[in-house]
């Protein structure tokens, strides 16, 4: 197996297979409900996305994750055709959030990726009234708001905090296009409904037709399985101050 | 149990997960408004009929039976055993409340209580 190594700001990507240019790259990272990580997840699994690379820093926790029996990094990078998906079955101390970020963002240039799709969740107080969760999308640049193709009500003002929004600034600023999908979910419970929300919202992005619907029939164990890793992304945004998220803008135009 | 009991997780190697009692620790909010104080517990695989409630001094303690027995083989953990048909939190009440006066409803396997303050 041909493996080629690339280091940015202390992380290092280790790709095992080529990933096409063009590419859209999403990024799943464990954040609010959950919901990059179980959209990613499934993705990665109904697309049947192979595994051609992970994401390794020795400014991480020392954590392998075992997968059929091989121990593989947690962060790790998924490719077929035109889609690739990173993602991260453990959390990442927001210490290290910008250097992740910014090494994405670099990856992303050297593999000249079309679009860098992020998903994340969008606290919202009354979760268990909505059948429905809404999908939001902060842009890099106005003109993406075409590619929504009404996947998503673009946000014109409020905060991000975390790796997307890191990540969509540098994107802004060399003029890679980013979109980062935001949908409501709950804050500290898994939420599989967002993620297949969120889903929704990519397949009309991206011209795609991936099912949801083993998102919402396996609900219940989804949420399950996730309560570990829920509780601890919820210390990290913690840490990392999430709740800044739902202040508002002091400025007004 | 110690007061981080009560946050939700104890801080024994196996978090959440107690396999003698057969009980799992629910991921939970607390929200303390100015008239009332609302709770949120996340209880997948419970129905309304399975849940209790005590409210003793200011600690809320939440019972709820699951609907099947789960174990960590179907949730994919071969190597941990076990095997659950509960919930089971204390939660810490932060404000003096009217425990008598607990409402509480079960929507899409969120428990949500609504308890009012004492003026």
């Amino acid at each position: 197996m041909s493996m080629r190594l690339s280091e940015n700001d202390g992380f290092q990507i280790l790709e095992t297979a080529a990933i096409p240019a063009n590419s859209t790259l999403i990024i799943g990272l464990p954040d609010v409900g959950l919901v990059g990580l179980l959209a990613s997840s499934h993705l990665i699994s109904t697309l049947q996305l192979e595994e051609v690379g992970s994401i390794e820093s020795d400014r991480l926790p020392p954590i392998i994750v075992l997968h059929g029996g091989v121990p593989k990094s947690p962060i790790r990078i998924f490719a077929r055709n035109s889609i690739a998906v990173v993602i991260s079955e453990t959390t990442i101390p927001s210490s290290l959030l910008r250097r992740l970020a910014n090494s994405l963002v670099d990856f992303g240039k050297r593999k000249k990726i079309e679009l860098m799709l992020s998903l994340g969740g969008m606290a919202i107080a009354n979760r268990q009234d909505i059948n429905s969760p809404q999908v939001f999308a902060a842009l890099s640049a106005k003109s993406l708001e075409t590619r929504l193709n009404g996947a998503a009500e673009v946000l014109e003002e409020g905060y991000i905090v975390g790796a997307y929004g890191l990540l969509l600034r540098r994107c802004a600023a060399e003029s890679i296009p980013a979109i980062t999908l935001l949908t409501q979910s709950y804050y500290n419970y898994p939420d599989p409904e967002a993620a297949a929300s969120a889903l929704t919202a990519v397949n009309k992005i991206l011209g795609m037709k991936v099912d949801v619907a083993e998102l919402l029939n396996r609900g219940e164990e989804i949420r399950l399985r996730s309560k570990d890793m829920m509780h601890r992304t919820h210390e990290e945004m913690t840490r990392m101050n999430k709740s800044h998220e739902y202040d508002l803008p002091p400025l007004y135009g | 149990m110690s007061r981080l009991d009560e946050r939700g997780y104890p801080g024994s190697i196996h978090e959440g997960w107690n396999v003698a009692d057969a009980c799992i620790k629910p991921l939970y909010n607390v929200s303390v408004g100015a008239a009332e104080v609302v709770v949120t517990v996340d209880l997948p695989y419970v129905t309304s009929k399975g849940v209790k409630l005590r409210c003793p001094d200011d600690v809320l303690e939440i019972f709820a039976e699951t609907s099947e027995k789960i174990t960590f083989k179907a949730l994919g953990a071969k190597h941990r055993h076990g095997e659950f048909t509960s919930y089971h939190a204390r939660i810490r009440i932060p404000v003096p409340v009217d425990e008598r006066k607990i409402s509480s409803q079960l929507k899409h396997g969120v428990l949500e209580l609504h308890i009012p303050r004492v003026k």
